[in-house]
C-alpha cells in the first residue's frame, strides 16, 4: 500500500510537470497541442545525453533544450504565423516520431541488448523519511518530485499574485486589453510555449531517464495528451492540475501493480486504458468549465 | 499662439481593403476637447489607433510640444501622456476592476489590498461609484466605462482620447460624462471625442475636425458652424431625412398581430433576464423598443423568433400559440430577424451571397431539385434581391466577408424581408452603418409597414426609434418601463425611463 | 486561372519539394547521398507495376482516414479518435469476416461485413458527437482518448477470442479467400477497396456541396451561432457528422483487412490516423484533393520503404518525410494568405495613385 502510494506520487510527477506548464500556456490562449511531441523530444533528449555524457545533469540539459526547440517550432507557427493550433500540434507530432526514431537509429544503429542508463535514484530526506507511512511516501522520493513539492505553491503565486501572472490570465481572456495596455501578446503567449517547452522536456525525461533508465519509441504512449487533459479537467488551475496529476498518478501505479500482480478478475487492458478512460469520464461528468475566453484563438491586429 | 500639445502631420494609413487616413494634418490644445466627427469608415478611430501606438502609419509625423515624436506601442503613448478608450472596451470581463486598472501597470508582486484602496481613493475624488472588487463582467456598460476612464486617471492622462463614448449610455449617464469632460479639461489637459452625432459635438466641443473618406474636410472652431454646416462637410452632401412613408396612418384600428403575454426568462436563481414582458403590435406597425443595450434587448429577440425559451409566458401570432414552436417552424409562419451582430447572428461570413441566402430554408424543399441543391435557381434569386436593394457585389458568389458592412446588412435585410411574411425584427439595423446606408434601411422599413407587415425596431439610437416608432416601449433590466405613442415622450423623460426610473421617478430596483 | 488557385497549387508543391528537401538534409546525418537516396525513391515506385500499384494500395486506408478527419473539420469538429475508429472497424470486419466465411457466398459477406463495419464505426464515433451535443464535452479530449481505449479492447480481443488457432501471436487467423476484396489489376495488390475509396471521396463531395445536410454541417462549422439563429439544431449535427466520420475510419480497417493483410494484426498501421490529418491539411480539406495528396502519401510510404531496404536508411525517413511535407503545408497556408493581402495592398496603391 506505501508501496502504491509512493508509486503514485512519482507517476503524477511528470504529469504536474506537463499540465501546470500547459495551465499557463492556456491561461495565455495557447493550447500546447504538440506537448505529446515535447514530451518524446524531452525523453528522447533526457537519454541521449545521459547516456552519451554519463551525467543526469547534462541530460536534463539536453532534454531541456530538445522541448524548447520543439515548442519554438510549433510556437512559431501557431503565434506568430497564427495557424490552427490543432493542426500544428498533430504535425510536429508526427515529426517528432519520426526525428526521435531516425536520430535514435543515427546515432545507436540497431544495438543487439536494450541500452540502459542508471535512472535517477531515491533521495531520502534524513529525518523526515523516517516519519512512519509520511516518510516513505513524501520523503522518499527522486529529485524531481521533491521539485513537484514546490512547483504547486510557487506557479500559484506566480499565476495569481504577480504582474505577470495578470498579463498571462488577461492575454488568454481578452488580448486586446493587454496589447491596449502596451504589452505585445504574442511575446507572453510565445514565452509560455516555450515555458511548455522546458518543463514538457523535464517531464519527457523523467520517463526515460528519470524511472525507466532506457528509451523507446513509444515510451511517452499518449502521456502528454493525459497532461494535457489534466490542464483541462482540473479547470486551468494549478490545484487543480496537482489534484488531477495526483489521481492519474494514482491510476498509472495501479495499473503498473496489477499488471505485475497478475490482475484477477479483471484483464490487464483494462488498467493500461483506465488513465484514458478516466479522462474519458471525467469530460463528459465535468461541470462549470472556467475555459479562458480566447483559448486557441489567434491574436490578430490588422494592419 | 503657443505651441500645441500635439500635432498630427500628414499621416497615410493602407488597409489591405481601403485607404483608412489620407494626409490627415491637425492638432490638439491643452485645455481643450477636440471632437473628431465623421461617419463610420471615415477613418477617425484609425488616425487615433495611430496617435496611440496602437496601428503603425505607413507615412506622416506625429509632434508634441514641437518635437517629433516616435509612437510604436501604446506603451510609448502613454509615456507622454496619451490614453485611449476604445469603442468596444478594451476589459477583461472575467478579471475585478482593480485588475484590469493594475494591467501592464504594476510590476512584480501585486498587493491587492493596496492597489484596491488606490483606485478606490481615485474612484472618489472624481465621484464615480465604482467598486474595485467587482468583477467587470457583473457592471452595467456605462460602470464599465467609468473603469475605462479610471485606468485612464491612474496613468495620470493628459491626453484622453474616447471613441464614441456616448453610444452606450442613457442621456443622463451622457450628461454627467460631458461634465467629466470639462472638469478634466478645466485643469489643462486635453480630450478628443471621436463621435457621429451632430448634436454631441455642438455641446461639449471647442473645435471640431470634420472626417470624410479617410481625409479631413474641416478644422472648425465650434462658435463658428452649426449642425447643417457639419452635416454637408461630413457626408459631403445635403441631408435629406427619411419620410415616414404615405400619411402618417395609425396602427390602433388593426387587427394585433403579435402579442406577448408575461414573458420571464429567468435562469435558475439568477436576476430574470426578462421579466413579465407584455405587449402586443398591430398589423401595419412599427413598434419600437429603446434601452441602453444589454437590459434584454437580445432576450427579447430570441424569444420571439424562437431561440430562447422563455420561463413563463405566452407568445401569441396571429392568435396561435407559438410559444412551443421550434425556431424553424416560426421562420414558416413568417417571423423575420435581423438580428443586432450581423458577423455573429445574421451571416455566415465565408459563405457566398447565395449560400448565405438559403440560410434559414436549408430544412425546406425550396431549394432542392431530385434531393440536390439547385444552385442555379438559388443565384438567380440572389441575383434578383442584390438588383433589387442595390447590394453592391460581384455576383451572386461573392463571399459575404468581402463586402463592406453596409452591404452585408442589405443582405440579411434582404433575406430576412423576404422571410418575414408576418412580422420582421429589427435588432439595431442600422449599427455602424453610414448615413446612405441608414437612410436605405429606413425606407425598406417604412415600405414593409406600408404592406401590412408588423415590425418591431429595436434601437439604442434614439433618434431613430423617434423616427421610426408608431409606439414605444422602454427596456430596463428585463422589464418593460412603459409604452408609450412617440409625441408623448421628451428626451428627458425616456432618459429617464431607460435609467430605470419611472414617473414617480423611483428608482424600478427599489420595488 | 485565378491567382488564388495559382498560388495554391505553387505554394503545395513548394511545401511537397522544401518537405522532401529537408528530409533528405537529414540523410546527409547518416552519411548517405540524398540525391541518390532519393533517386532511389522516385525510380523505385516507378520500376515494376506491383510496387507501382502499391502505391494506390497504400493510399487507399489514408483516404478513408483522411475524409474521416476532414468530415468533421467541415463542422468545426475535431475527430483526433480516426486511429481507434480504424481499429474498431478492422476489429469488426475481422471478426465479422472470420464469422460468415464459408457460410454464405463470399460476395454477400463482403457487403454484409462492410456494413456491419459502417455500423459499427459510426456508433463508436457519434458516441463522440453525443456527448458533445448531449453535455458538452470537448470532442478534441473524448476523441484523442477513445483511441487507447480501442487498441486496449483489440489487444484484449487478439489475446482471447480472437486469437489464432495456434495461440501464438496476438493475432487472428486468415481469412479465407473468399471474402477477400478482388484484386483488379493482375500481379499487383490492388484490390477494388480502392475504387471504393474514390467514390466514397466523389460521395462525401457531394453530401457536403450538393445537399442541404451537407450545407448544414458547413454552416455550423463556420458559424455555429448563425446556425442556431437559423433553426439549425447543431446538436444533432454533431452526432450525424461523428458517425459519418466515424463510419468512414472504419471503412480503412475494412480494406485493409479484408483487401490487403486478409487478418488482424495487434496494433497495425498505427500511423493511419495522423496522416490522414495531414493529408486532410494538404488537401484542403477537400475530398476530392484529398484522392491525389493521398496518392502522393501513398507513394512517399512506399518510396521510403524501398529506399530503407535498398540503402539501409530507416523507415522512419517516412514520418520524417511527412511530418516536414505537413509542416511545409501549414507554412504554405500562411504563405497564401500574405500573398492574398499584398495583392489587394498592391491594386489599392495603384486605384489611389490614379
Amino acid at each position: 500500500m506505501i508501496n502504491l502510494l509512493a508509486r503514485a506520487l512519482m507517476m503524477s510527477t511528470p504529469l504536474l510537470f506537463g499540465s501546470i506548464s500547459e495551465v499557463f500556456a492556456e491561461r495565455s490562449g495557447m493550447m500546447v497541442i504538440a506537448i505529446e511531441g515535447i514530451f518524446l523530444l524531452g525523453a528522447w533528449g533526457g537519454f541521449v545525453g545521459t547516456y552519451l555524457s554519463g551525467s543526469l545533469l547534462i541530460g536534463m540539459l539536453i532534454a531541456i533544450l530538445a522541448g524548447v526547440v520543439t515548442a519554438a517550432l510549433y510556437g512559431w507557427i501557431t503565434v506568430y504565423l497564427k495557424q490552427n493550433q490543432v493542426v500544428t500540434g498533430t504535425a510536429i507530432n508526427i515529426l517528432a516520431l519520426g526525428v526521435v526514431s531516425f536520430l535514435h537509429r543515427v546515432i545507436f544503429g540497431v544495438p543487439i541488448t536494450p541500452l540502459t542508463v542508471q535512472p535517477l535514484l531515491a533521495l531520502p530526506i534524513p529525518i523526515l523519511s523516517k516519519i512512519p507511512i509520511i516518510g516513505p511516501v513524501l520523503f522518499s522520493q527522486n529529485i524531481l518530485t521533491y521539485m513537484m513539492y514546490l512547483i504547486v505553491p510557487v506557479s500559484y503565486f506566480v499565476l495569481y499574485k504577480t504582474s505577470i501572472g495578470l498579463t498571462i490570465r488577461s492575454a488568454g481572456e481578452n488580448p486586446e486589453a493587454v496589447d491596449v495596455a502596451g504589452i505585445n501578446v504574442n511575446r507572453i503567449r510565445f514565452s509560455m510555449v516555450l515555458m511548455a517547452g522546458v518543463m514538457g522536456g523535464i517531464a519527457g525525461a523523467f520517463y526515460s531517464v528519470g524511472y525507466l533508465g532506457m528509451f523507446t519509441t513509444n515510451i511517452i504512449g499518449g502521456r502528454g495528451w493525459i497532461a494535457f487533459a489534466i490542464c483541462f479537467l482540473g479547470n486551468w488551475n494549478p490545484k487543480g492540475a496537482f489534484i488531477g496529476a495526483l489521481v492519474f498518478g494514482l491510476a498509472e501505479a495501479i495499473a503498473i501493480y496489477m499488471q505485475s500482480s497478475g490482475g484477477g478478475l479483471f484483464p490487464n487492458e483494462l488498467f493500461i486504458a483506465l488513465p484514458y478512460i478516466l479522462t474519458i469520464v471525467l469530460t463528459i461528468t465535468r461541470k462549470s468549465f472556467n475555459v479562458p475566453a480566447k483559448l486557441g484563438v489567434p491574436y490578430i491586429k490588422e494592419s | 499662439m503657443d505651441t500645441p500639445f500635439f500635432e498630427l502631420r500628414n499621416i497615410t494609413k493602407y488597409f489591405s481593403k481601403v485607404v483608412a487616413n489620407k494626409e490627415v494634418s491637425f492638432s490638439i490644445r491643452k485645455g481643450e476637447v477636440l471632437a473628431l466627427l465623421g461617419e463610420n469608415g471615415a477613418g477617425k478611430s484609425t488616425i487615433m489607433k495611430i496617435l496611440y501606438g496602437l496601428y503603425k502609419a505607413d507615412s506622416g509625423e506625429i509632434i508634441m510640444e514641437g518635437v517629433e515624436r516616435k509612437i510604436n506601442s501604446p506603451k510609448d503613448a502613454m509615456a507622454l501622456g496619451i490614453s485611449m478608450i476604445q469603442q468596444h472596451f478594451s476589459l477583461v470581463p472575467a478579471h475585478t476592476v482593480t485588475e484590469n486598472i493594475m494591467l501592464g501597470n504594476v510590476h512584480g508582486r501585486i498587493d491587492r489590498k493596496v492597489c484596491e484602496r488606490e483606485i478606490g481613493e481615485l474612484a472618489k475624488t472624481y465621484a464615480f461609484e465604482v467598486d474595485p472588487h467587482a468583477l467587470v463582467k457583473d457592471l452595467s456598460v456605462g460602470v464599465q466605462q467609468k473603469v475605462e476612464i479610471l485606468k485612464a486617471l491612474y496613468l495620470k492622462a493628459r491626453l484622453l482620447i474616447m471613441d464614441e463614448p456616448t453610444a452606450v449610455l442613457t442621456p443622463q449617464e451622457s450628461e454627467t460624462l460631458m461634465q467629466f469632460v470639462h472638469e478634466f479639461t478645466a485643469n489643462g489637459n486635453s480630450v478628443i471625442f471621436i463621435t457621429h452625432k451632430l448634436r454631441e459635438v455642438m455641446k461639449v466641443a471647442d473645435r471640431i475636425i470634420v472626417m470624410r473618406n479617410g481625409e479631413v474636410h474641416g478644422d472648425l472652431k465650434c462658435s463658428d458652424t452649426n449642425e447643417l454646416e457639419l452635416s454637408r462637410l461630413m457626408m459631403g452632401k445635403d441631408l435629406i431625412p427619411s419620410k415616414r412613408g404615405e400619411g402618417d396612418l395609425s396602427a390602433d384600428g388593426n387587427e394585433i398581430r403579435l402579442e406577448l403575454d408575461k414573458i420571464s426568462v429567468v435562469e435558475d436563481d439568477q436576476v430574470p433576464r426578462l421579466k413579465d414582458v407584455s405587449f402586443s403590435i398591430h398589423r401595419g406597425e412599427i413598434f419600437g423598443i429603446a434601452g441602453v443595450s444589454g437590459n434584454g434587448q437580445q432576450e427579447l429577440c430570441e424569444v420571439i423568433c424562437g431561440a430562447l425559451r422563455s420561463t413563463s409566458g405566452q407568445v401569441v401570432l396571429d392568435g396561435e400559440d407559438i410559444t412551443d414552436l421550434t425556431i424553424h417552424e416560426r421562420i414558416d409562419k413568417g417571423i423575420g430577424y435581423v438580428p443586432a451582430d450581423r458577423h455573429k447572428d445574421g451571416l455566415v461570413m465565408e459563405m457566398s451571397l447565395a449560400e448565405n441566402m438559403m440560410l434559414k430554408a436549408s430544412y425546406g424543399k425550396k431549394w432542392l431539385r431530385h434531393g440536390l441543391l439547385d444552385r442555379n435557381a438559388l443565384n438567380s434569386y440572389t441575383d434578383t434581391l442584390i438588383k433589387e436593394y442595390e447590394i453592391k457585389a460581384s455576383g451572386p458568389e461573392a463571399i459575404a466577408k468581402g463586402l463592406s458592412g453596409g452591404n452585408q446588412q442589405k443582405v440579411i435585410v434582404a433575406r430576412e424581408v423576404d422571410n418575414g411574411s408576418k412580422l420582421i425584427i429589427f435588432d439595431q439595423p442600422t449599427r455602424g452603418l453610414d448615413l446612405g446606408a441608414i437612410d436605405h434601411v429606413h425606407k425598406i422599413i417604412f415600405a414593409e409597414r406600408a404592406k401590412g407587415k408588423s415590425i418591431l425596431l429595436i434601437s439604442t439610437e434614439l433618434s431613430e426609434i423617434f423616427t421610426l416608432s408608431d409606439r414605444i416601449a422602454v427596456l430596463y433590466k428585463g422589464m418593460i418601463q412603459g409604452i408609450f405613442k412617440g409625441s408623448e415622450l421628451t428626451t428627458e423623460k425616456i432618459g429617464l425611463l431607460m435609467a430605470g426610473y419611472n414617473d414617480d421617478k423611483r428608482c424600478t430596483d427599489e420595488r | 486561372m485565378n491567382a488564388k488557385f495559382r498560388d495554391l497549387l505553387v505554394t503545395n508543391f513548394l511545401a511537397i519539394v522544401l518537405g522532401l528537401g529537408a528530409s533528405a538534409l537529414m540523410l546527409l546525418l547518416l552519411d548517405k547521398n540524398p540525391i541518390e537516396a532519393f533517386g532511389i525513391l522516385f525510380s523505385s515506385v516507378i520500376r515494376d507495376k506491383y510496387t507501382f500499384a502499391d502505391i494506390f494500395v497504400k493510399a487507399t486506408p489514408l483516404i478513408f482516414s483522411a475524409l474521416a478527419f476532414a468530415f468533421t473539420f467541415k463542422a468545426n469538429l475535431f475527430n483526433i479518435g480516426v486511429q481507434g475508429q480504424f481499429y474498431i472497424g478492422a476489429l469488426i470486419a475481422a471478426s465479422g469476416s472470420l464469422l460468415l466465411q464459408g457460410r454464405m457466398p463470399g460476395a454477400l459477406a463482403l457487403v454484409v461485413v462492410f456494413i456491419l463495419t459502417i455500423i459499427g464505426g459510426g456508433i463508436w464515433g457519434s458516441f463522440i458527437g453525443f456527448v458533445k451535443a448531449k453535455y458538452n464535452a470537448n470532442e478534441f479530449l473524448v476523441s484523442m482518448m477513445s483511441t487507447y481505449v480501442a487498441l486496449a479492447i483489440m489487444n484484449y480481443l487478439l489475446r482471447t477470442v480472437l486469437m489464432e488457432a495456434k495461440h501464438e501471436y496476438p493475432q487472428t487467423d486468415a481469412l479465407d479467400t473468399t471474402v477477400w476484396l478482388p484484386t483488379f489489376i493482375q500481379g499487383t495488390r490492388l484490390h477494388i477497396g480502392f475504387i471504393l475509396a474514390v467514390v466514397v471521396a466523389i460521395s462525401v463531395w457531394i453530401l457536403l456541396y450538393k445537399t442541404p445536410l451537407g450545407y448544414r454541417i458547413r454552416v455550423v462549422g463556420y458559424n455555429s451561432d448563425a446556425a442556431r439563429m437559423s433553426g439549425i439544431d447543431s446538436n444533432r449535427l454533431y452526432v450525424v457528422a461523428f458517425f459519418i466520420s466515424g463510419a468512414l475510419a472504419a471503412m480503412a480497417g475494412f480494406t485493409e483487412v479484408n483487401g490487403v493483410q486478409h487478418m488482424l494484426l495487434q496494433g497495425f498501421n498505427p500511423n493511419i490516423g495522423a496522416e490522414g490529418l495531414g493529408i486532410a491539411i494538404l488537401a484542403n480539406a477537400n475530398p476530392i484533393g484529398i484522392i491525389f495528396a493521398a496518392i502522393l502519401f501513398g507513394a512517399l510510404n512506399v518510396g521510403g520503404t524501398i529506399m530503407g531496404q535498398m540503402s539501409g536508411i530507416p523507415s522512419s525517413i517516412i514520418e520524417i518525410m511527412q511530418g516536414f511535407v505537413m509542416v511545409f503545408v501549414i507554412l504554405s497556408y500562411f504563405v497564401r494568405s500574405e500573398l492574398e493581402t499584398r495583392r489587394a495592398k498592391r491594386s489599392l496603391y495603384k486605384a489611389v495613385e490614379e
